[in-house]
């Protein structure tokens, strides 16, 4: 070991000091690529905080790194999102490979351009070979230019490459009990401690493992709350580092654990040698044969043969991977699945992945190595940046990767040869792989990875058939053409299914299919309760498609069109004789019989429109979103206004206003329509609505309702707003629940106030789509549920089965309860006896 | 970050599957009430030629005289940064989003 002294880094800038937490960017603030400090610059160059070589420096200048004889390597990034600047206001004084001096001058760059064209000036300043550091200076305020800042303690040269000799002790299986598993800050610390040992140390879950050393391997292991997982390790200490670890692991590695949890823990249930268990996905179940799908293992040379021909064998690619994706769109036109490969092609010209890629030309690599480590590195960064739908994108990431390097090695893809009755088993079914999928001949899908918003179960859904995910990884192994049941209700794969087993589930899977059809002959009859009370049920839409097939499954109307979505992928806003044809085809659609209600753009800092751009807000759900930006933008909401009452006699016309909070904003609303009316010439106005999704408006709906012609209850946001709680958040989106008493009483005091009016109230949120949920909302008076379109034949069938009086008596009794679990569990027994009794009417 | 692929994805997967996911905004510009003692740090209201919030923890005003500029008033005033630049623009560094 050879031992060196400490490095103090000095100040690459003046400026005000400001912890790594607080940085607006969260592949800064997760430290993912490593710990360190940041500087709201007052200077304009930028010096070298430690002598060493240069070892990058972007073209750009925007970035440089600098790494010392010990090879310690720091990195200097200059402002947010200026890689889009493309150099302009930089100006790099040095170059790659160059030795320099502390304190040396290494870019400069025009502070006030930067800030009137890029994000932030925000610079960081990261220890990115991850030496533990302490901060010389108090944690805030000011510091000028050549200050010593952080004294960093080099680590012995390791080599790590090298394993230790000997047998590989392990330890005992432990359960992690980190929320979101090992991500980047807990898996850094644990990279850390592992460090410290001689000995090589490995982490382990199931069959894969992982160089405890490597952030980025561990990372790689995507553990999530509750994995087994083992540390292995082998050489002189290994004992101690097993001990460490195990310790450290059971602690939460730095991150705030709750001690003992054994029953909490929903996550990797048992599974045995004839049963293994994942999450349900896609309900149903199927009885079939096992079919493996792999992906050839791909060779990449890792040296280039020549920087220009890299360059152009990947722009080749990449164009032709395009090309691809848009004929694969062309092929399954309309469906959820098109709009992913079109997400595909946004891909390929994403500026930080070419970046990426194009950095590792430069240094000579071949396109096969650089595209690849760009986007495997990519997809480690969705999955550890704590947000669960960019994580499952990860999969999509790798996707692309995938269509792009086979492009460029020139690797075919054979077309599939499956057999009948296939249950497709993988690691993770890629858009691409099911795009070339004969679907005829597939029952089921089980998948070791993926989440409820991964691809295959957005395929399963679509396709009505039955897929788990979240398998352990033995199901791998599993031979071709083994017969097994998968019960994807209770998320569970049967391998040695016996016949009653199957016959059981034949006989669930065709009383489901006999229910639905059912309720899709009868949809087109009344939504009305077994004693006489008649619910409307309509229709969420966002397109004239979706109205259309509304109508077809017995939607009573259009209780909600999202505006917005019409025009989501413009870069302009649509022109108003544009929007106007919109408004009228789905108005005549619907004919003059059927309510539409249309609510006026619902966008803002949470949903941005690519052509109403906006400040960026520090709490976008708290900021300028819905009426409120429609008011501070009034041209919008007039142009909008006018191309909604071209279409006024053709369907019975609602509009409806969204986020309103202030009595204030609908009487300014109303004006703004009844000036539009009058310029048009209309006699009549349509009705006017305002969505109840605040607390303020549920509670002031008594003096709301005198002004309005309807309330439409917005459950989701009525319910973030008035528990306080994210609904995106990943510890508290299942809390967030709309059964909670507190919404419940928000909606009852909101319909009391409206009938008292005379005016009538809907629900489209939702909680209105919920089967459940329909017995307490009918109870408390709720007029109308607007739903997603695939469940009206559902939900219509729900509310025939129900008698007003129990519901009335129902919705009161919930409303005393505690919280929303207890809520759920009344309904369900509810259900479980209303759906008895009506078996009974029925034999 | 990845704005467009990940909008790609919000319009692929709503209206029905899953609930909308927060977006991330850019270019942020916009007026901001400045405090009294700032005002007169800088010279004064009428010294103000323009006055815009930029790069997050900025507020970028430019000053007619850029003499009557009083860079130890403005720190008492609670301005932990200054910047003066040419031509009598100056960032007051304010932080994330804090009125002054």
């Amino acid at each position: 070991m050879t031992t060196t002294q400490s490095l103090e880094l000095l100040a690459p800038l003046s400026g005000v000091l400001l912890a790594l937490d607080q940085v607006p960017d969260p592949v800064f603030s997760s430290r993912l690529i490593g710990d360190g400090l940041c500087i709201d610059p007052t200077s304009q160059t930028l010096c070298a905080p430690l002598a060493g070589v240069i070892s990058n420096i972007q073209d750009s200048g925007h970035a440089v790194s600098v790494t010392d004889d010990n090879g310690v390597q720091v990195l200097m990034h200059i402002g947010l999102d200026t890689v889009n600047l493309a150099g302009k206001g930089f100006t790099r004084l040095v170059e790659e490979g160059q030795r320099v001096e502390a304190g040396q001058p290494l870019i400069e760059f025009d502070a006030d351009y930067v800030a009137l064209n890029a994000r932030s000036l925000l610079t960081l300043m990261l220890v990115v070979s991850g030496e533990p550091f302490k901060l010389l200076t108090p944690e805030q305020g000011l510091v000028d230019v050549g200050q010593p800042l952080l004294r960093v303690t080099p680590q012995a040269v390791a080599d790590e490459v090298k394993d230790e000799e000997g047998d590989a002790l392990f330890s005992k299986p432990l359960t992690l009990p980190n929320a979101n598993g090992l991500h980047a800050r807990p898996a850094a610390v644990l990279a850390q401690a592992a460090k410290g040992f001689k000995a090589s140390i490995y982490l382990h879950k199931q069959t894969e493992s992982a160089n405890a050393k490597s952030l980025v391997r561990i990372m790689a292991l995507q553990t999530a709350q509750g994995d087994t997982v083992q540390v292995s390790a082998a050489g002189e200490d290994a004992e101690a580092a097993i001990q460490a670890l195990v310790t450290l692991l059971a602690e939460g590695c730095g991150e705030v654990v709750t001690a003992h949890q054994p029953a909490a823990s929903p996550v990797a249930p048992d599974s045995s040698a004839t049963l293994l268990r994942g999450v349900c996905a896609s309900p149903g179940s199927a009885f079939g044969q096992v079919v493996q799908v792999k992906e050839p293992a791909l060779t990449i040379v890792e040296a280039g043969t020549g920087e220009a021909l890299e360059r152009a064998v990947l722009t080749q690619a990449l164009s032709d991977a395009n090309l691809a994706l848009q004929a694969l769109q062309e092929k399954v036109v309309g469906s959820a699945r098109s709009e992913i490969f079109r997400a595909h092609q946004e891909l390929l010209d994403d500026p930080a992945l070419l970046e990426q890629t194009r950095d590792l030309l430069d240094q000579g690599k071949s396109a096969a190595f650089a595209w690849n480590r760009a986007t495997e590195a990519t997809a480690t960064l969705f999955q550890g940046l704590g947000n669960a739908l960019l994580a499952e994108r990860a999969a999509d990431l790798a996707d692309v990767g995938q269509r792009v390097l086979k492009l460029i090695l020139g690797v075919q893809d054979s077309a599939w040869d499956l057999p009948e009755q296939a249950i497709l088993i993988a690691e993770q079914l890629t858009p691409s792989q099911t795009a070339s999928l004969d679907t005829r001949k597939v029952l089921g899908f089980v998948t070791v990875g993926g989440g409820a918003t991964s691809h295959v179960a957005i395929l399963a859904r679509a396709l009505g058939l039955p897929a788990i995910c979240g398998v352990p990884a033995q199901v791998l192994e599993l031979v071709n053409g083994k017969q097994v049941l998968l019960d994807a209700d209770k998320g569970e794969l049967h391998l040695n299914p016996d016949l009653a087993e199957i016959e059981q589930l034949q006989v669930t899977r065709q009383q489901h299919v006999l229910r639905r059809q059912r309720e899709v002959e009868q949809a087109s009859l009344p939504a009305t309760t077994r004693d006489g009370h008649h619910v409307e049920v309509t229709a969420n839409v966002a397109s004239l498609q979706e109205v259309e097939q509304a109508l077809s499954l017995g939607g009573e109307g259009v209780g909600l069109l999202r505006s917005e979505f019409l025009y989501l992928d413009r870069n302009r806003a649509p022109s108003p004789e544009e929007q106007a044809g919109t408004y009228s085809a789905i108005a005549r659609a619907l004919g003059p019989e059927r309510n539409l209600v249309v609510r006026t753009l619902d966008v803002g800092g949470d949903k941005p429109l690519a052509y109403v751009p906006m400040d960026s807000e520090t709490n976008p759900f708290l900021g300028l979103r819905g009426i409120r930006l429609c008011l501070e933008r009034p041209e919008l909401l007039r142009e909008q206004f006018r191309a909604i009452l071209a279409s006024a006699g053709f369907a019975r016309l609602h509009i409806m206003l969204p986020m309103v909070s202030l009595l204030s904003e609908l009487r300014l609303a109303r004006k703004i329509l009844e000036e539009e009316a009058l310029a048009l010439g209309l006699t009549e106005l349509p009705k006017l609505g305002i969505m109840i999704e605040v607390p303020s408006a549920a509670l002031m709906a008594d003096l709301f309702a005198p002004e309005v012609d309807f309330f439409s209850i917005g459950t989701n946001d009525l319910t973030q707003y008035t528990l306080a709680m994210d609904r995106d958040h990943p510890r508290l989106a299942s809390q967030a629940d709309s059964f909670h008493p507190a919404v419940l009483r928000l909606i009852a005091s909101t319909v009391k106030a409206a009938h008292a009016h005379g005016k009538w109230v809907g629900v489209c949120g939702a909680l209105a789509s919920e089967a459940l949920a329909v017995p307490v909302l009918i109870g408390l008076g709720v007029d109308e549920l607007s739903v997603s379109v695939p469940l009206i034949p559902t939900i219509k069938a729900t509310v025939r089965e129900l008698d007003l009086a129990d519901c009335q008596s129902i919705a009161r009794q919930v409303l005393g309860l505690e919280e929303a679990a207890q809520v759920r569990e009344a309904l369900r027994l509810y259900h479980a006896a209303t759906v008895e009794t009506s078996l009974v009417v029925e034999h | 970050m990845f704005e467009k692929f990940q909008r790609a994805f919000w319009k692929a997967l709503t209206p029905d599957l899953v609930l909308e996911t927060p977006q991330a905004v850019v270019a942020p510009v916009g007026e901001t009430a400045l405090a009294p003692a700032v005002l007169n740090a800088l010279g004064g209201a009428e010294n103000l030629k323009s006055q815009q919030r930029v790069a997050l923890t900025r507020v970028r005003v430019q000053l007619q005289d850029a003499g009557r500029l009083d860079v130890q008033a403005l720190k008492a005033a609670g301005v932990p940064g200054v910047m003066v630049l040419a031509g009598g623009v100056v960032h007051l560094l304010t932080g994330e989003n804090t009125a002054l």
